[in-house]
């Protein structure tokens, strides 16, 4: 067994130079920030984790994490792989380690408060300490201020922060204030002060000269883990077990009071835990790292494009344009360009502001457009249209760079009654679309094809408007133009026969405004659409063209891909040119920018909310956010990062409790999934990863995270190539579908949700199995429960109903896995309570099928369906002294005994066989059980190569592969995993000819790609 | 899944309300006491109970010594009760609001008991879990070590010692250094703990040091120099950075506590 790739978390960071390092387990990765690049990954310890890092003047670089410490240069960082011959054992766990003034010696403060002087080979000069004060701490900290003034700040479990002297070793104070064990402790370079955090969730800033609490600093939501002075002491930047980065000023007031504000929040981590951050202060950026492994690089230099925020009055234009505007006159409407903007006034002034010139200008007044007006533009092509309520509409072409007033152009309809809302979009190479609504639901919906050019009107449609139908969003496909509505609705109109009955889609979702409709890309005669919805769901839907001659309905409609926002309203989406899905919205008073695809904010802005006027246009290099409040136009620019925003993505921020590889892509992909396999974890976040291997690299691509659970996963399982059954607590098990026949990303949506039986959260969906009838689609789905139920379904793929077929319950105690079992003509339940019994009911006669005895598959010999309950079990063992973990079995090629490997909280690994004997008599047996085969819980265990070898994993991060001949284990392979709570486990076949035929995926608080 | 909503609905947790126990850890030390008996043994007079708040714990004991085994003579008997966090006065008990990792706290125990030793040992430790696994599981097992310091000066030849463990990646190190002070380590599960948690007890019989080997507390040794010359120390020398080895390490018997009929702490009912 060999690991290729690891993910998990990094706990600690440190910019030096142009390049990143960061503690990923035993290794420092190094990264150059500006290009985004790994240059290195080394391996600096054998077991141990780099919890922190150090480097001197001179480059040398003190890596020291639990026990462990090592000293190396930078440039052999860069050019090894491994280290670890370096790597140096204290007796104690080191809390942080300094270079001292000259870079001669290293101080290393353990976690009893005692600090040892050590040379750069790690020879211990001296060791100091504070009599009397050795107790556990937390955190601390070493700050050299000078070759003869080093503070120590120790942060103990309860009686507050002891900052003492070095080497005279007295105290010089204890801070007492925080309720809780400390967890940071940081000085000022200044020397004038101490912040600290504790359980308590607070940040104190006290005057290190008196020791006085100067401020409290609250605004986390949760612990803090780590603080730094930036900015020459006046900022203070933290990071906490709230998933966000605070930026804190600290600010002295005239009456020398010093005080700790917040002034900015970054939500940029996936639950739980921002571990480390670094500040790079020529630069202004910050990185983080957390628990879900991500490095994230953000910018705190706001004026760095130094426009990002401006806002205007009519007062102030019209001070600069000198004209005069109507005491009640307000702004109307607004369009962004990469120019600058344009409005209208309520008295239908419009006026052009130019971002090089910063200079407003009036274009021209139009009667018509007084009182009430829309804006609408084509950004890509600066022109600007706007409409009124009495079928007018005024369109206007800027030159390329917005100095000129290329066209001007108006146009009266008659074929509406009214118009009430007007919405554009682009269509071709030469003109973008228009349509006009009226009120009035007997009139019909009115769509223009007007040029870019001289803006006349090219065509003019006039389509049947569907019931209950009030136009929120446009989109264009071909001879197609696609119209989102309210109650989640969308409708398609044929351009080429406008008698066409429009192709209605209602109720995509459970609801709202229709908020967006974007192309994604299309693939034979199917084309996948993103739609997005005000209450915060977005989809991904097929329409496939019908191929008949004159075809009614002309497409038929599928949801690829279907998935909530976590919070607030969605207002649309896109995909940015890396292909990440970006989504945009309101969280209660705040405007938000995110990325969906890897899961954090890109900008945020506090606007007072979603009822307010607002655009979101592209520019540029960016986005522009434009609002109204308190009667001020506010201009905010949302400016591509100049930094790369992550230099490593990350994955789930918590445990992974399950993993499952696809067993194929499907035949039609182009290889874009090939070269290895879709895979899936579930998470005790509560979320569903949907990711990609590559079978050599061992990279990993995420791809969606699916919220549609909303309490910690147990399982997840392809129970084929194309679908998959996720199952947690609170009894939800939905059956998902995935797609991969597109070639950008595959997409999975749900089919069906098992129902459920109690309103009691605490039941827990423990496990499932499943067995297929054969050449079909149908199957059977077992259930286990945490209160000793055991439920079988029969789940019919053309009805996509399941039906309860048998119902019954073990004991009262818990059950952690089920599995189908079929030997000859006999369909067997194996179960593994948490009493350490392997317990085993017949329940051929329970579902309505026979087995195949060759393929163990469910054969359909059309018997009835009858409700039953479950019968006794016909064979119990006990195999462990309490409960099993992790169960597997192998059937023999004659179908007569299937090898039961049990793993447990007892540290057992049990094997046991299930056998059929002549006249169908079922018997089962111990054939095997290594009571110590971990020093910790067995968490999962599988059987491969038809039975004869099996790989188990266990708490104590151990990796075991095991022999299994005539029913014996035997220890083949042992190797130590980074991945700590490791709880999951998949293996496939990669059928590539290398020495290594199988990819392993190891989950737990990380997860890791080996070969076999 | 709230840690807290889901304590409320749990069957231990009524029960531990029904008997007036402060918490649902009380079953715990019971259902170890079912296995091993060590708080049945009629001469149980002096105990100490390490990080004990609420005192779900202290309860036992206190019910055990003074309510159940009335025979013997209550004027020798004590019960010292410790813990971080303040605990509201229980029958019979003396309770201490100190760090035990600090040295003056064992002291100060020390001193609470006089001349005498004491019969049992337990400690319920647990840290503020962080989420870094390493450093929770190091924590814990200083507990442990603190609480094990404290055992050495105090407990009498034979007697035993309890402790929590979270079964991690270290803790097989662990189970080889307390090797060398008892006759023998359990690792012992009782149903009332989750299946789901790494939790666990060591249970350790027979108190049986080196003889050689002579505790003396002195608040300025750290625990690693406390345990010179037990041979379960790590380091000889002190203040010296050793190069990377693998640690002796070993697995005690594993034992699961209460009878099948007791309640499974990870059904839901
Ligand atoms: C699980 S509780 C103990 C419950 C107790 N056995 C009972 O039955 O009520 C763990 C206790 O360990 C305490 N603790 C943690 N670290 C400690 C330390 N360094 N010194 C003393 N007590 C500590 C905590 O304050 C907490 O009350």
């Amino acid at each position: 067994m060999k690991d290729v790739s690891h993910y998990g978390p990094a706990l600690c960071t440190k910019f030096h130079n142009d390049y990143v390092l960061a503690g990923y387990g035993p290794f420092v990765h190094v990264y150059d920030y500006r290009s985004n690049t790994l240059i290195s990954k080394c391996r600096m310890f054998h077991k141990n984790k780099v919890h922190g890092i150090s480097i001197s003047a001179g480059e040398e670089v003190l890596a020291y994490g639990a026990r462990s410490i090592s000293v190396v240069r930078f440039e052999d960082i860069l050019k090894n792989e491994s280290l670890v011959d370096s790597e140096k054992i204290n007796s104690d766990w080191v809390t942080n380690g300094e270079f001292s003034s000259d870079g001669s010696q290293v101080y290393l403060l353990t976690c009893y408060n005692k600090v040892l002087i050590c040379d750069l080979s790690c020879e211990v000069l001296s060791s100091k300490s504070l009599r009397g004060e050795r107790s556990i701490l937390y955190s601390g900290m070493i700050k050299v201020f000078a070759p003869d003034k080093v503070y120590i700040s120790a942060g103990t479990v309860m009686g507050g922060i002891i900052i003492w002297d070095l080497f005279s070793e007295t105290k010089i104070h204890n801070l007492l204030g925080h309720e809780g064990s400390i967890f940071y402790v940081t000085l000022s370079n200044n020397g004038s002060f101490v912040a600290s955090c504790s359980d308590d969730r607070s940040i104190r800033l006290w005057d290190l000269d008196t020791g006085e609490e100067l401020s409290v600093g609250w605004s986390h939501t949760a612990r803090i883990w780590n603080l730094k002075f930036f900015d020459n002491d006046t900022k203070l930047i933290s990071v906490s077990e709230d998933c966000t980065c605070r930026v804190w000023t600290v600010m002295e007031s005239q009456k020398n009071i010093t005080e700790l504000s917040i002034s900015n929040i970054y939500d940029v981590h996936l639950s739980k835990n921002i571990w480390g951050v670094d500040v790079k202060e020529d630069d202004m950026i910050a990185v983080t790292s957390g628990n879900d492994g991500r490095l994230k690089l953000i910018d705190l230099h706001l004026e760095r494009h130094g426009d990002e925020e401006t806002s205007f009055n009519l007062d102030e234009i019209s001070q600069q344009l000198d004209i005069v505007f109507d005491k009640n006159e307000t702004i109307k409407g607004f369009q962004g360009f990469s120019f600058g903007i344009v409005i209208i006034t309520s008295l239908g002034k419009i006026l052009q502001f130019r971002n090089t010139t910063k200079q407003w200008k009036l274009l021209l007044t139009d009667e018509n457009f007084v009182a009430y007006s829309i804006t609408n533009g084509i950004q890509a092509q600066n022109i600007v249209v706007f409409s009124n309520n009495k079928k007018d509409i005024l369109l206007i072409r800027f030159s390329e760079n917005g100095d000129e007033v290329m066209h001007v152009e108006q146009h009266h309809t008659t074929e509406l009654s009214k118009t009430n809302n007007c919405l554009v979009t682009e269509y071709d190479e030469h003109s973008f679309l228009l349509t006009l609504e009226s009120p009035n639901p007997r009139d019909k919906l009115l769509c223009l094809e007007i040029d870019f050019q001289d803006l006349k009107i090219k065509t003019k449609h006039c389509f049947n408007k569907p019931e209950n139908f009030a136009s929120s969003c446009l989109a264009s496909f071909q001879n197609f133009v696609l119209v989102g509505s309210r109650f989640s609705t969308l409708a398609i109109f044929n351009l080429l026969n406008d008698d066409d009955e429009p192709f209605i889609i209602r109720r995509l979702c459970p609801g709202d405004t229709t908020t967006s409709i974007k192309f994604v890309e299309n693939k034979n005669d199917s084309t996948v659409f993103s739609v997005t919805n005000r209450d915060g769901y977005y989809d991904f839907i097929e329409l496939t063209k019908s191929n008949c001659e004159s075809p009614h309905p002309p497409f038929s409609y599928k949801i690829l891909h279907s998935n909530k926002m976590m919070k607030g309203f969605l207002e649309g989406a896109f995909f940015n040119s890396n292909g990440e899905y970006i989504t945009y919205g309101f969280k209660s008073s705040l405007f938000y920018l995110y990325n969906e695809t890897n899961c954090y904010e890109l900008a945020s802005e506090v606007c007072g909310g979603a009822h307010r006027q607002w655009k979101l246009n592209n520019v540029n290099d960016g986005h522009i956010l434009m609002y109204i409040k308190s009667s001020r136009l506010h201009l905010r620019k949302m400016y591509h990062s100049v930094f790369p925003e992550t230099l490593e993505k990350g994955i789930h921020g918590r445990e992974i409790r399950d993993i499952s590889i696809c067993p194929e892509a499907s035949a039609d992909t182009d290889g874009n999934f090939k070269g290895g396999h879709i895979f899936c974890t579930a998470s005790e976040d509560t979320t569903i990863k949907l990711g990609y291997f590559d079978n050599k690299t061992g990279r990993i691509r995420n791809f969606w995270t699916q919220r549609k659970h909303i309490s910690g996963l147990q399982r997840c399982r392809f129970i084929n190539e194309k679908l998959m059954i996720s199952a947690s607590a609170r009894e939800e098990l939905f059956l998902w579908e995935l797609n991969d026949k597109y070639d950008k990303r595959p997409y999975v949506t749900i089919r069906q949700t098992l129902p459920t039986s109690t309103n009691n959260p605490d039941l827990r969906i423990m496990d499932f199995d499943v067995k297929f009838v054969s050449q079909s689609g149908d199957f059977i789905l077992i259930t286990v429960y945490s209160d000793s139920a055991i439920k079988i379904w029969y789940y019919k793929e053309e009805e996509n109903k399941f039906e309860l077929i048998t119902e019954g319950r073990y004991k009262t105690c818990c059950i952690f896995n089920v599995a189908l079992v079929a030997l000859k003509n006999q369909l067997f339940v194996v179960i593994s309570p948490t009493d350490g019994y392997v317990v085993i009911y017949n329940v051929t006669e329970y579902v309505p099928f026979t087995i195949d005895v060759t393929s163990g598959d469910l054969a359909d010999n059309k018997l009835d369906t009858l409700v039953s309950g479950l019968p006794m079990p016909v064979l119990q063992l006990q195999v462990h002294q309490s409960g099993i973990k992790s169960l597997d079995y192998a059937v023999d090629t004659m179908r007569t005994s299937a090898a039961i490997l049990t793993g447990g909280d007892d540290n057992g690994l049990g094997l046991s066989y299930l056998t059929l004997d002549a006249v169908n008599t079922p018997a089962l047996k111990a054939s095997d059980f290594i009571d110590s085969a971990a020093s910790s819980t067995i968490t999962s265990g599988i059987l491969i190569n038809g039975g004869e070898e099996a790989i188990t994993t266990s708490v104590d991060q151990i990796v075991r592969a095991w022999k299994i001949t005539e029913g014996k284990l035997t220890l083949a392979d042992e190797k130590y995993t980074t991945v700590a709570d490791t709880g999951s486990l998949d293996i496939i076949s990669n059928n590539d000819n290398t020495e290594f035929d199988k990819t392993l995926l190891i989950g737990g608080v990380g997860l890791s790609l080996w070969r076999k | 899944m709230g840690k807290g909503s889901k304590d409320k609905r749990d069957l231990y947790y009524r029960k531990a309300k029904e008997q007036g126990y402060r918490a649902r850890s009380a079953f715990k030390l019971l259902q170890l006491n079912d296995q091993f008996h060590f708080l049945d043994d009629p001469n149980l007079k002096r105990v100490v109970d390490l990080c004990a708040a609420p005192g779900s714990w202290s309860q036992v004991l206190s019910r055990k010594l003074f309510d159940e085994n009335i025979d013997t003579d209550s004027e020798e008997k004590k019960i010292v009760a410790v813990d971080l966090q303040p605990m509201s006065p229980i029958p019979h008990v003396t309770t201490l609001q100190a760090d035990i990792t600090h040295p003056k706290t064992l002291a100060r125990i020390l001193d609470l008991f006089g001349n005498e030793k004491a019969d049992f040992v337990c400690s319920d430790g647990a840290p503020d879990v962080t989420g870094l696994h390493d450093l929770d599981e190091y924590v814990q097992q200083q507990l442990i070590m603190s609480a094990l310091q404290l055992t050495t000066c105090i407990l009498k030849k034979g007697g035993v010692f309890v402790a929590k463990i979270f079964r991690g990646r270290d803790i097989d190190m662990l189970y080889s250094q307390l090797g060398y002070l008892f006759d023998k380590i359990v690792c012992a599960k009782p149903r009332s703990s989750r299946g789901t948690s790494l939790e666990a007890f060591i249970v350790c019989l027979g108190y049986n040091p080196p003889s050689s080997w002579i505790p003396k507390l002195d608040v300025n040794t750290s625990v690693d120099e406390f345990f010179q010359g037990c041979y379960f120390n790590r380091l000889v020398i002190s203040d010296k950075l050793s190069h990377w080895n693998e640690e002796e390490r070993s697995i005690a018997e594993f034992m699961a506590c209460g009878s099948l009929e007791s309640f499974d702490s990870d059904a839901t009912y």
